[in-house]
């Protein structure tokens, strides 16, 4: 039951409709939609407190929205009181890369990969590990398989982490902010790691601050502001041509950070 | 002679045969005490206002009062509200014929228990809430979660805390000869009486329980090495 606006209704990966989302009095998302299409980047940037860790948490359920509702690959969940075995559909549908990597510390780098497939997906062991040293080979890895977490720089653990996601098959892969916490000089290996995948067409939603990432890779920027989204559209024309005053704003601030990072 | 060393030898394999009692009840305790204080953790984790109060109350109650005070409670309450209760209800129970070790063993559970329901609220508290996190994100049910990734990491940080329980417990097992148990202490004070020669046999005894001691911190290290996989450190680079 996707929007049937551009005719593309087989291509609509994942949708979100009217998601509220409140902390206690702190109502941080204030109804908001999106859609994605399959293949898409959406990068979604904004101010901390904007909200837009929040949604993206919101759309694998590890937030519960109050309100709305997330369709991923056709399967839609509703926001309020979803049942366990939904949430877990939903997830089954989705992975994630996380601002501080939370790679499995008691497993090496070849199980963190492998984990997801045979437990939750249950694929069998033997085409799990295949596909586990193939993507771990694709990220640079392929010599670090037994290393466990504690013996990997953040760079090797975030490039373990996004091959732990795309061993999963997800319809949609979430990023949320996943070169924050790393060193300057780790940044560069993460950001082409995923550029790498983004040109091979898996759909996906980025939260970041890089802005030269997402003029690069993102098919769609999404900018947010206190909860709502406020402005979106191709990053050639968002980045050079903002129509709100906020964005503007936005801009030239995080420009300046840049300017004062080198 | 102020100290007779002749007779310290002779009695010292008769103190060491108590060993095996004071390793059982021990480490029966710890096994018991763990289950039971993982059913008041989990209780406690349902965030029902009056069954957290509860557990809290006995957690407070068994922390707050002497070992000793529990022991004697159970052995010396507990008869009698059995008997009565048999009495009444026809239960075919002979209260007489209930083992001083069972009295012994549930003082020490209970015990036990409170301070376990207490460390293994720490040690899970002690996982990153990204580890769940990053479970619950690849799809692993909750359960699958806690057995594959949180609990072995929980419990890879219980190890010290559980050590240095179990070696308390070793020493505190010293009690249990008030309720006609025979173990090292029991052993000892028999002897003692026996020969007239305390010194001598206390500190047999004392030797014993801090070889114990030693041998059980050693192993409970080793454990821990083992199973902290890791933060191993490379080898080779």
């Amino acid at each position: 039951m996707t929007k049937a606006e551009n005719g593309t209704d087989s291509t609509v990966m994942v949708t979100l409709r009217g998601i509220h989302k409140s902390f206690a009095d702190n109502h941080v998302l204030k109804g908001v939609s999106l859609s994605v299409n399959q293949g898409e980047v959406l990068v979604i940037m904004g101010a901390s407190g904007s909200g837009k860790t929040t949604l993206l948490r919101c759309i694998n359920y590890l937030e519960r929205p109050n309100e709305g509702e997330i369709t991923v690959g056709g399967f839609t969940v509703r926001g309020g009181r979803a049942p366990k075995r939904d949430i877990l559909v939903l997830r089954r549908k989705t992975a994630m890369v996380f601002q501080h990597y939370n790679l499995f510390a008691n497993k090496t780098a070849l199980e963190n990969v492998l984990l997801g497939q045979t437990v939750a997906r249950k694929t069998p062991k033997e085409q799990a590990r295949e596909l586990s040293l193939r993507l771990l080979e694709r990220v640079g890895l392929a010599d670090k398989i037994n290393a466990y977490p504690s013996e990997l720089s953040g760079g090797q653990q975030q490039r373990v982490g996004i091959a732990r996601a795309l061993a999963l098959n997800p319809d949609v892969v979430l990023f949320d902010e996943p070169t924050s916490a790393l060193d300057p000089e780790l940044v560069g290996e993460v950001l082409d790691t995923i550029k790498s995948i983004a040109a091979e067409g898996i759909t996906m939603i980025v939260v970041t601050h890089e802005m030269s990432f997402a003029r690069e890779v993102a098919s769609r920027v999404l900018f947010m502001d206190e909860g709502a989204v406020i402005e979106e559209g191709e990053p050639q024309e968002i980045f050079t041509r903002p129509r709100e005053e906020r964005t503007k704003k936005f801009l030239r601030r995080i420009s300046a950070d840049w300017d004062y990072n080198i | 002679m102020f100290f007779d060393l002749d007779f310290a030898l002779k009695s010292f394999p008769e103190v060491l045969g108590g060993v095996p009692m004071t390793l059982l009840v021990t480490a029966t305790s710890i096994l018991l005490g763990f289950a039971l204080g993982f059913l008041i953790y989990s209780l406690q984790a349902r965030k029902r206002r009056w069954l957290t109060a509860l557990c809290r109350l006995y957690v407070s109650v068994v922390r707050g009062t002497p070992l000793l005070v529990q022991l004697y409670i159970v052995y010396f309450a507990v008869p009698p509200l059995l008997h009565t209760l048999s009495q009444r209800y026809g239960l075919p129970l002979k209260v007489a014929d209930i083992p001083p070790l069972a009295y012994a063993l549930t003082a020490f559970t209970i015990n036990t228990s409170a301070y376990m329901s207490e460390l293994i609220r720490s040690a899970l508290s002690s996982v990153e809430a990204g580890q769940m996190e990053a479970a619950q994100s690849v799809g692993m049910s909750a359960w699958q979660s806690y057995r594959l990734i949180i609990l072995p990491q929980a419990f890879v940080e219980a190890i010290p805390n559980i050590g240095n329980m179990f070696l308390g417990l070793i020493k505190g097992t010293s009690l249990v000869y008030t309720v006609k148990l025979v173990e090292v202490m029991a052993r000892a004070k028999v002897l003692a009486a026996y020969g007239l020669r305390y010194i001598e046999v206390y500190l047999v005894a004392s030797l014993i329980y801090w070889g114990l001691s030693i041998c059980f911190e050693i192993l409970f290290k080793k454990l821990e090495q083992v199973l902290r996989v890791g933060s191993r450190k490379l080898k080779a680079i």
